[in-house]
């Protein structure tokens, strides 16, 4: 079920384009990466998918709340994670909660609030002033902050940027365990590996939405699929043999290893496997190359450039 | 549902105000002094003008004006009837304590919510627009209302303590009365909500307070038309003026919504 459509999104500031004709579609449940240079209209787009801002023209429909009708309904349904968590720093963690959880209807707030600080493993300093918490502290409050009254969406802006490694790894923990339970999530952010171990589809966005797809079908689209085979001793003999194979696009050796394009690799991968062996090959190993996410993103901006 | 979030909003800004060691002074200090400096003139002027004051012709207006809604004056010697005029200036002196409360707190409410960055989370909650510029002006009005009367209440007690309570039932007329607890918080909300726009459309806190000061200005105006004899405010016209304010309470409020963008407040704010 959908539960995140954008229509025709285009957002400007004065003569600047923010974002252009940006159309999507998110599944419940699913976590969407969205991934973009600086100024690429990420936040822009959060912005306007949470209803604080409005676009130029389009609209956006959240958990079946049109972001051009009565937001007030949109934000009971959505949580937000702001680029900066700001808090009353004067005033504790728990008053801080509270405070955000009161404008929400429906929502036992002090059971919540003990709830997600406990969570967040801030309950031990919640009666702290939040001016007194680190980077990382205050980031787990604010995602405390954008769970507390249990939304359907979550709207993540860099949930983990300027994060120590250790604090950036529970918060993508947390990421995956509101996607188990159902949560719609989607995450803006630069570090392509938490986009890749976090998303279902990664969005790649330049104003204007360069991609939209899992990270698989993004490889398959932007490189060719090769089969990495290891082997003890790769001779001149096997080279050729698979070279003959009419499925072979191409055959190169790296590093004691063939780097073969195949039309079908699914498909041609056994054959392929057969006539090594039958050419004497002694195989260690067979795997498909990867590229990583970062190849897929730089070639999608440097595309577009 | 409106009401819980204004109240929600109340409680978390008196629990932040009253947490800032510079508001609490404000509150607590300002008022004593704006009190002590009309003990001040009233004592400087009985001993060293007295009765010659009353040749001065926009007291002379001013006193006939007294003297018309207060005939039992004219019974009094010179020096007391200038005391009666002076005392009876108090309930209109005293708009000076919320107003320049509110030049101070109100100006920083949504401009300290811009540069904390807790303005975009805040405007990402269900909470309307009206509902958190309301709260936030009653969060100081309230307050700064409660020390005004509190204030006249110990202005009253120093005016029996200086000898001159014997003048006081001429001074606490039904104007005294409509000006303290109807024209005065009229005011009062109309000084926060226009601190409150201020703080939303300026670029810090001092940009704001330039626009609120602008409310001082009609305040003392009103002082300075009353102790001439200008204008001398009627229980009726005291009403009028009261529910006149209050009725542009309303409408400033409505313009306040309007002027409250949110697009540029978060876009432009970083």
């Amino acid at each position: 079920m959908t539960i995140i459509e954008a229509h025709n999104i285009s957002k400007r500031f004065g003569d600047i384009t923010a974002v252009e004709d940006l159309n999507l579609e998110v599944d419940e449940g699913e976590v969407l990466g969205f991934l973009g240079p600086n100024g690429a209209g990420k936040t822009t787009t959060i912005r306007i998918l949470a209803g604080i801002i409005a676009p130029t023209s389009g609209y956006a429909v959240i958990a079946g709340h049109r972001t051009d009708g009565e937001i007030d309904s949109l934000h009971e349904v959505i949580g937000l994670l702001t680029d900066t968590p700001g808090f009353y720093e004067k005033l504790s963690a728990r008053r801080n909660l509270e405070y955000f959880g009161g404008f929400y209807s429906n929502v036992d707030v002090e059971a919540h609030v003990e709830k997600y600080l406990k969570l967040m493993g801030l309950w031990e300093r919640r009666e702290s002033r939040v001016g007194t918490f680190s980077k990382g502290m205050k980031q787990r409050l604010a995602l405390a902050r954008a769970l507390l009254h249990e939304p359907k969406v979550l709207f993540l802006d860099e949930p983990t940027a300027g994060l120590d490694p250790e604090a950036a790894q529970e918060v993508r923990e947390l990421v995956k365990r509101l996607s188990n339970e159902g949560r719609t999530v989607f995450l803006s952010t630069h570090n392509l590996t938490e986009a890749e171990q976090l998303c279902h589809r990664i969005a790649v966005i330049r104003t204007k939405l360069l991609a939209l797809d899992t990270g698989l079908n993004l490889r398959h689209r932007f490189f060719r699929r090769e089969v990495i085979i290891r082997l003890v001793d790769p001779s001149i003999t096997i080279v050729d043999a698979v070279r003959k194979l009419t499925f072979v696009e191409d055959v190169k050796e790296e590093d004691g290893q063939l780097i073969i394009g195949l039309i079908e690799p699914d498909k041609n991968r056994p054959e392929l496997v057969k006539a090594i062996v039958g050419a004497s090959g002694k195989i260690l190993e067979v795997s498909e190359r990867e590229h990583p996410l970062e190849d897929i993103y730089l070639k999608l901006i440097r595309e577009e450039k | 549902m409106g009401r819980k979030r204004i109240v929600n909003i109340l409680l978390k800004e008196w629990q932040f105000l009253f947490t800032d060691i510079n508001t609490t002074l404000l509150v607590t200090i300002l008022p004593l002094l704006i009190i002590g400096q009309l003990i001040l003139c009233i004592w400087l002027a009985v001993n060293f003008a007295g009765e010659s004051a009353l040749n001065i012709t926009i007291f002379q207006n001013a006193l006939a004006n007294l003297q018309r809604a207060t005939p039992e004056v004219a019974l009094l010697s010179g020096g007391e009837r200038f005391q009666v005029l002076l005392l009876s200036q108090f309930s209109f002196y005293m708009l000076l304590i919320p107003v320049m409360i509110s030049v101070s707190v109100a100006t920083f409410s949504i401009v300290d919510e811009k540069l904390s960055g807790s303005l975009e989370a805040l405007l990402a909650t269900p909470v309307k627009t009206w509902e958190l510029l309301l709260g936030k002006a009653l969060a100081g009005a309230i307050p700064s209302l409660i020390v005004t009367w509190i204030c006249s209440g110990i202005f009253l007690l120093a005016v029996r303590a200086m000898g001159w309570g014997y003048l006081l039932d001429m001074v606490m007329t039904p104007v005294w009365f409509i000006s303290l607890f109807l024209f005065t918080p009229a005011v009062t909300i109309l000084s926060f909500l226009l601190g409150v726009i201020g703080s939303s459309r300026a670029k810090d806190a001092k940009g704001a307070q330039n626009l609120v000061l602008l409310v001082v200005l009609p305040v003392l105006a009103l002082i300075a038309l009353q102790i001439s004899g200008i204008i001398w405010f009627t229980a009726f016209s005291a009403l009028i003026m009261a529910f006149g304010i209050g009725v542009v309470d309303y409408f400033v409020l409505r313009v306040a919504v309007q002027l409250f963008q949110r697009e540029s407040i978060v876009v432009r704010w970083r």
